[in-house]
């Protein structure tokens, strides 16, 4: 029955499934299929949806301002999306990016904290601050990888627990040690203004932080692309029990991911402190991590391809506050957008797999 | 076997497709050298290039659109002024009572303009700090910005730096307060506002104090800071007050301080408001006041009186916050952030505006009165006839020069607060140390 | 039931796996079906069987035309197939099997069902519980529960792929036997092998399939010659012994004792000598593979000593303990049975498969070189495929070549599980001409396999397992393939 239908659709069906089956024509459906979807949204929350466009595209790269806020928003998420794309090629879900961005804040607001007061120079406490920041990372990152190699702990759920025990160290200091005088609230003491990171005049953006971004995303390509170890990573990551017969430290190579994985996203979390917030507050990892996570499924573990996919994630982010103001929509709203970009390119990734599965059985004739 | 009368097999040549997504099958020797790496490289360039178009797509879309309402800064325009908000604005607590305190100055002086930002907090808005948020309201044309929260005390110092000609008014703040501990003489154009809300929380004690039955009340606190404490002290005060000299009860009162950790529930970082009220309520104490800018108290108070227990609660912020479940409501001390917003509103518009730190008592006179009390209680339908008349009186005592921030009244931890006779001053108050003698609970975080 | 397919065709990008097959098999028939690896044979026995869809053709049933969309309608219409993996649930009981997949219902009736199983059963003398699980059962007997499960579900028709991989002696008679009788019961039969003797033995007729078109049939008395030549287009006949076993001792076993929870096995002591190929002979289960994963360091022993001569006199290395690298890095190889699951990496391609395998000087991938490398092994080894291509787009045998490829130079011991399981006949010389290559340059072969034939043919000398028991190593020409059967079943035993 569903033949004679299949037959009668004739070209139109061909085309469709050329189409749906195509992966650059199937990744443009998807963004459209999102865009539609938010429009109804849009429109449901009685919003004028050509309205909340503009809103939100002059929100994030409508000014030389707006621009520059979300390229300095950018800096942490695309950083941890870099740092994510080893765990991923290891074949591993790094879901405690979170807790190493926290780690990561932490650890460069412990060294500011203590340097405050000291003749150190502004640049040595940043570059200190930021070196703490990546071994925070990298440590939390670590115990993560230990508990999965040693401790038989899925890595998913051990990096869960670290993004709670994250969270919970961050407000014991937030609250406890590192609390400022007087009246408290939940973030610590700003820091000095010359430990910030030197932003451009005017603006939060930090060509620091930006370059040191861009040249993580070209390192983490290249390494990938470019080395022996990415390409072990991958072959561990695809089939760590082959790999291991080719002669590969499966388990070493674990780690190691996790602990460049940590690096990254420490780093990011020192960027927060030194860079955006300059204090240490709650939730100062932002939920780049989970973000992060979701940037990098959608990018099909690709970081070059990561990076304009955590810009428009970005830009989402930062175009929404102004819906807020003027539509008066809930913040969250970006949220969905990227929710609903996610959801809808995995359905169309599903779709032309199922289409196309048929050629994968191709093995044996 | 009859049923399907024939079949069809659709064919479909592949395009394309088979160049990039297949096997490119095990004959095809005559491919390219280093097919592979140009391969995920044309890969990446197709979706760079997707990217590219989607987004000049919605750009130009955006583009076409109406031309977002961009308020022009003429001088014909209406004065605009912003403000930030920690919460929602219908947080039926100090968001909406801060957000009312706004429609008001716009509903009494004519040819002024409103607009305001929600949720500017670290958790609903990680990638834009509050500063960020008033640069927006900046470039929607307001003139003066106002933050809500104390929680906001970096966006403040950070925008009221980087622009000094614009006034900035931060609600519960002091950098403005010379006598104060934050001080910022720099910030010129910055100013305090905050209403005597001790007074408020007096008065919910004393309503407390005189509906408790088992004498036993709960203080379901914030987070502690010096504000909290003095606002815990207070009620404390309040309730001891009417327990002794107008309910003239002699067993001594009990006061327990929960603090969630936060003004509002975050779940898996505070505990559970909910369930901190459940405790009290479960625990024998029949009156629990809130302290936090949510409703759990008084809908949980709702929830026992549903299975016959007689408990109440007393709710804060916001002038109708026990809209919400009246008979479990004794009142609510609010704020009409308007009293003093409007003055300060004007004398901008007027050219007039000085620094200030206004740190504003009730209209004695009425001071439930919207347009002169800053602060106000707000009886509601759980106050008894008789409770309600006692309340009166000590409101009058109030307004007749009672204070009960006289000695001796010590610390929590036994040291002197203040001697005998001796009358806590403003900074005594402001910044309180710890909460006092005779109350449960902790002083300083944990 | 009789089955038609007139003129299927089904293309995989370019390639024909069908180019317009017809087949006719009438009720009570025993159809082989011949040809080697990629002929075309799986290909239309999913068409056949629900899992992939024909481009164009038509399949009759009793001479009406049916469609067949998805496995589950060929199960209704009374088409089953028994595939060369298990498609079983092992960690279930075998009656939980039985009922999953089976229109019985929400609340099934497993006392009757159970009944009804040992009935059916009976009839082919199978004895398997209902009540055990079915990671407990041999292959032999999941693939006994599978066809009884077919039969159950009701099947007229019946497909088998490959049956008689990884099943022993006794387990494939009793398997032909239970065709017989299906056949006589009137069910028409259709049996894939790429194995002439397993086709000459039992099918009533047989298409050989070559490159996607049905080249011939033939009915007995069948000329293995005139079905090699249409398997092939050409007759062939396999190499003889060509290496020179030489004197020189490799390694030394000493007493080895290898625990497993299932099973012990101790006191193997044997030499191996260079050049020398040896064959470990057993049913499946019988301890050769844990002496193979032994003797490369994948699994350590629990006692005894396996010694490496250094070429000195008297010099040698205890290696039992070491860890696996060390094992490879003194060029001892072992290239497991399990190609796609222990041996490459699914989604890697040759290029970097030999990218991972070769020695690797810096930090930097020289793409130029690697390319060139692949090129070089893949016209060495006779792979058919292009460096970009992902390994699991490669058949069967070009896997297997590309795990021969990969290699290291020079090698001392190789270590071979089923090196060609599941491979036609012209593949499986191709290989065995590579390893042969390999003891002439001086490795030694160690090799489990099946096929006592390849095991006479191919060894010097032969080791038998039987449940953890281990003959000393006999020379290969003084056994016939009977006895070595007798000895594998556990007869001759002293």
């Amino acid at each position: 029955m569903v033949s004679n239908r299949t037959e009668k659709a004739g070209g139109f069906g061909n085309i469709l499934r050329t189409l749906l089956t195509n992966r650059f024509s199937s990744i443009t459906i998807a963004v459209l299929l999102a865009l539609i979807i938010t429009w109804l949204v849009v429109l449901v929350m009685d919003a004028p949806p050509l309205r909340v466009f503009s809103i939100m595209v002059n929100g994030s790269v409508g000014s030389l301002d707006a621009a520059t806020q979300t390229l300095q928003a950018w800096v942490p998420l695309v950083l941890a999306t870099c740092g994510l794309m080893f765990t991923f090629t290891a074949g591993l879900w790094n879901i405690g990016m979170e807790g190493q961005i926290e780690m990561g804040a932490i650890c460069a607001y412990g060294v500011i904290h203590y340097m405050t007061g000291t003749p150190t120079p502004g640049y040595v406490a940043i570059t200190l601050a930021s070196l703490a920041g990546m071994a925070g990372g990298a440590i939390w990152a670590y115990m993560v990888g230990l508990l999965k190699n040693y401790g038989g702990v899925n890595e998913i759920f051990g990096g869960l627990g670290f993004n709670f025990i994250a969270d919970a160290f961050l407000l014991y200091l937030v609250y406890g040690p590192w609390k400022p005088e007087g009246v408290a609230q939940g973030s610590t003491k700003m820091i000095d203004a010359q430990y910030w990171l030197p932003q451009l005049p005017g603006s939060y953006l930090s060509l620091w932080s930006l370059g040191l971004a861009i040249v993580g995303i070209l390192v983490v390509t290249f390494v990938l692309k470019g080395t022996y170890f990415g390409l072990k990573l991958k072959a561990v990551g695809k089939n760590p029990k082959a790999s291991f017969m080719m002669g590969i430290p499966t388990s070493r190579y674990m780690l190691l991911s996790f602990v460049l994985c940590g690096l990254f996203g420490g780093l990011a979390g020192s960027f927060q402190v030194t860079g955006f917030l300059h204090v240490l507050r709650n939730s100062i990892s932002g939920g780049y991590g989970y973000l992060a996570l979701m940037v990098g499924m959608l990018a099909n573990y690709q970081p070059l391809i990561g990076v304009p996919i955590s810009l428009i994630f970005t830009a989402l982010n930062k175009g929404a506050t102004g819906l807020v103001i003027d539509l008066q929509l809930d913040t969250n709203f970006s949220g969905v957008i990227q929710g609903l970009l996610v959801l809808c390119v995995l359905l169309m990734d599903g779709v032309r797999r199922r289409l196309t599965k048929t050629f994968r059985g191709v093995q044996h004739g | 076997m009859q049923m399907l009368g024939h079949c069809i097999f659709t064919q479909w040549k592949e395009v394309e497709l088979t160049k990039f997504v297949l096997t490119d099958t095990v004959y095809s020797d005559q491919i390219p050298v280093q097919y592979l790496w140009r391969r995920t490289f044309m890969r990446s360039k197709r979706l760079w290039l997707v990217l590219s178009i989607v987004l000049i797509a919605v750009m130009v879309l955006a583009a076409c659109a109406t031309p977002a309402a961009t308020p022009t800064a003429t001088s014909t325009g209406p004065f605009i002024y912003g403000m930030l908000l920690v919460g929602p604005y219908n947080d039926n607590g100090w968001s909406t009572a801060t957000y009312e305190g706004g429609l008001y100055v716009q509903s009494k002086i004519a040819n002024t303009q409103f607009i305001y930002a929600e949720n500017v907090n670290t958790a609903s808005n990680p990638s834009t700090t509050a500063a960020q948020f008033a640069e927006q309201l900046l470039q929607r044309g307001a003139k003066a910005i106002i933050f809500n929260s104390d929680d906001m005390k970096d966006g403040v110092l950070e925008f009221a730096t980087a622009h000094p000609d614009i006034p900035v008014i931060w609600l519960s703040g002091d950098y403005a307060w010379k006598e104060g501990q934050r001080y910022q003489p720099q910030l010129t154009d910055e100013s305090d506002i905050m209403g005597r809300m001790e007074y408020g929380k007096m008065m919910a004690g004393c309503a407390a104090a005189l509906t408790t039955k088992t004498g036993k009340i709960g203080f379901l606190g914030p987070l502690i800071n010096d504000e909290t404490r003095r606002l815990a002290d207070s009620a404390y005060l309040g309730a001891k007050y009417c327990w002794e000299n107008i309910a003239k009860q002699t067993t001594p009162l009990t006061f327990s301080v929960t603090w969630i950790g936060m003004w509002f529930n975050i779940p898996g970082v505070t505990l559970d408001p909910s369930q901190v009220a459940d405790d009290f309520y479960t625990n024998g104490f029949d009156v629990v006041i809130s302290g936090i800018d949510s409703t759990e108290a008084v809908v949980e108070a709702n929830k026992f009186r549903g299975q016959g227990k007689d408990v109440y609660a007393v709710q804060y912020d916001y002038k109708d916050a026990c809209n919400v479940a009246p008979d479990a409501c004794l009142g609510v001390p609010y704020f009409n952030w308007g009293v003093a917003l409007k003055p300060m509103i004007q004398s901008i518009i007027d050219g007039k505006y000085t620094r200030q730190f206004i740190w504003q008592g009730p209209d004695w006179t009425n001071i439930n009165n919207p347009d002169t009390s800053m602060v106000g209680f707000q009886k509601s339908a759980g106050l008894s006839a008789d409770a309600s008349t006692k309340l009166d009186g000590f409101i009058s005592e109030l307004a007749g020069g009672l204070n009960l921030f006289t000695g001796p009244i010590n610390y929590q931890d036994g040291t002197t607060f203040l001697a005998a006779g001796a009358v806590a001053t403003d900074q005594q108050i402001w910044y309180m140390p710890q909460l006092l003698e005779g109350m449960l609970g902790d002083s300083v975080a944990k | 039931m009789d089955v038609e397919l007139v003129n299927i065709y089904k293309t995989f990008g370019r390639v024909h796996a069908n180019d317009g097959i017809s087949l006719k098999v009438k009720s009570g028939t025993i159809q082989g079906i011949l040809g080697e690896n990629g002929a075309g044979k799986s290909t239309l026995m999913k068409i056949l069987s629900g899992f992939i869809q024909a481009d164009s053709g038509d399949i009759l049933l009793d001479g009406s035309k049916v469609v067949i969309q998805s496995p589950a309608d060929s199960v209704k219409l009374g088409i089953g197939m028994l595939h060369q993996d298990p498609q079983d649930f092992p960690p279930m009981k075998v009656i939980d099997n039985l009922i999953i997949g089976s229109p019985v219902g929400l609340f099934p009736n497993r006392k009757k069902i159970i009944k009804q199983f040992e009935e059916l059963q009976k009839q082919f003398n199978f004895a398997i519980s209902p009540d055990t699980y079915v990671d407990t059962l041999t292959v032999g007997e999941r693939q006994q529960l599978e066809i009884l499960r077919l039969l159950w579900l009701g099947a007229e028709v019946l497909i088998l792929d490959e049956p008689t991989t990884g099943i022993s002696a006794s387990q494939k008679a009793l398997l032909f036997e239970t065709i017989r009788k299906l056949a006589a019961q009137g069910k028409a039969i259709l049996f894939v092998s790429h194995k002439l003797d397993e086709i000459e033995t039992l099918c009533s007729q047989v298409a050989v399939f070559r490159q996607g078109k049905n080249v011939g049939s033939m009915v007995p008395p069948y000329s293995t010659e005139h079905l090699v030549e249409m398997m092939f287009g050409k007759t062939i006949a396999r190499s003889e012994k060509t290496c020179d076993t030489q004197d020189q001792i490799n390694f030394e076993i000493d007493k080895l004792k290898i625990d497993d929870r299932r099973l012990v096995i101790k006191d193997v002591s044997f030499q191996i000598r260079r050049g020398e190929v040896i064959g470990l002979a057993g049913m499946e289960g019988s301890g050769q593979a844990m002496i193979l994963r032994a003797l490369a360091g994948i699994i350590r022993p629990t006692g005894g000593h396996i010694y490496m001569m250094d070429g000195k006199p008297d010099g040698r290395v205890d290696l039992a303990g070491k860890h696996y690298f060390q094992f490879r890095n003194l060029g001892i190889s072992f290239l497991p049975a399990a190609r796609l699951e222990e041996g490459l990496v699914q989604g890697l391609s040759l290029a970097e498969h030999f990218a991972l395998a070769e020695k690797q000087e810096g930090f930097l991938i020289d793409r130029e070189e690697v390319e060139k490398l692949s090129q070089q092994r893949i016209s060495d080894f006779n792979i058919r495929g292009t460096p970009e291509s992902r390994i699991e787009e490669l058949s069967g045998g070009n896997q297997q070549r590309a795990e021969l490829a990969l290699m290291r130079n020079p090698l001392r011991l190789l270590l071979l599980e089923h090196p060609t399981r599941g491979l036609d006949i012209e593949s499986s010389m191709y290989i065995w001409t590579k390893l042969k290559q390999r003891c002439a340059e001086g490795a030694s072969i160690l090799f489990i396999s099946s096929d006592l034939d390849e095991v006479v043919h191919y060894s010097d000398r032969i080791l038998v397992f039987f449940g953890g028991r281990v003959s000393p190593a006999f020379d290969a020409s003084l056994v016939t393939i009977d006895q070595l059967g007798q000895l594998i079943g556990g007869k001759g035993w002293s």
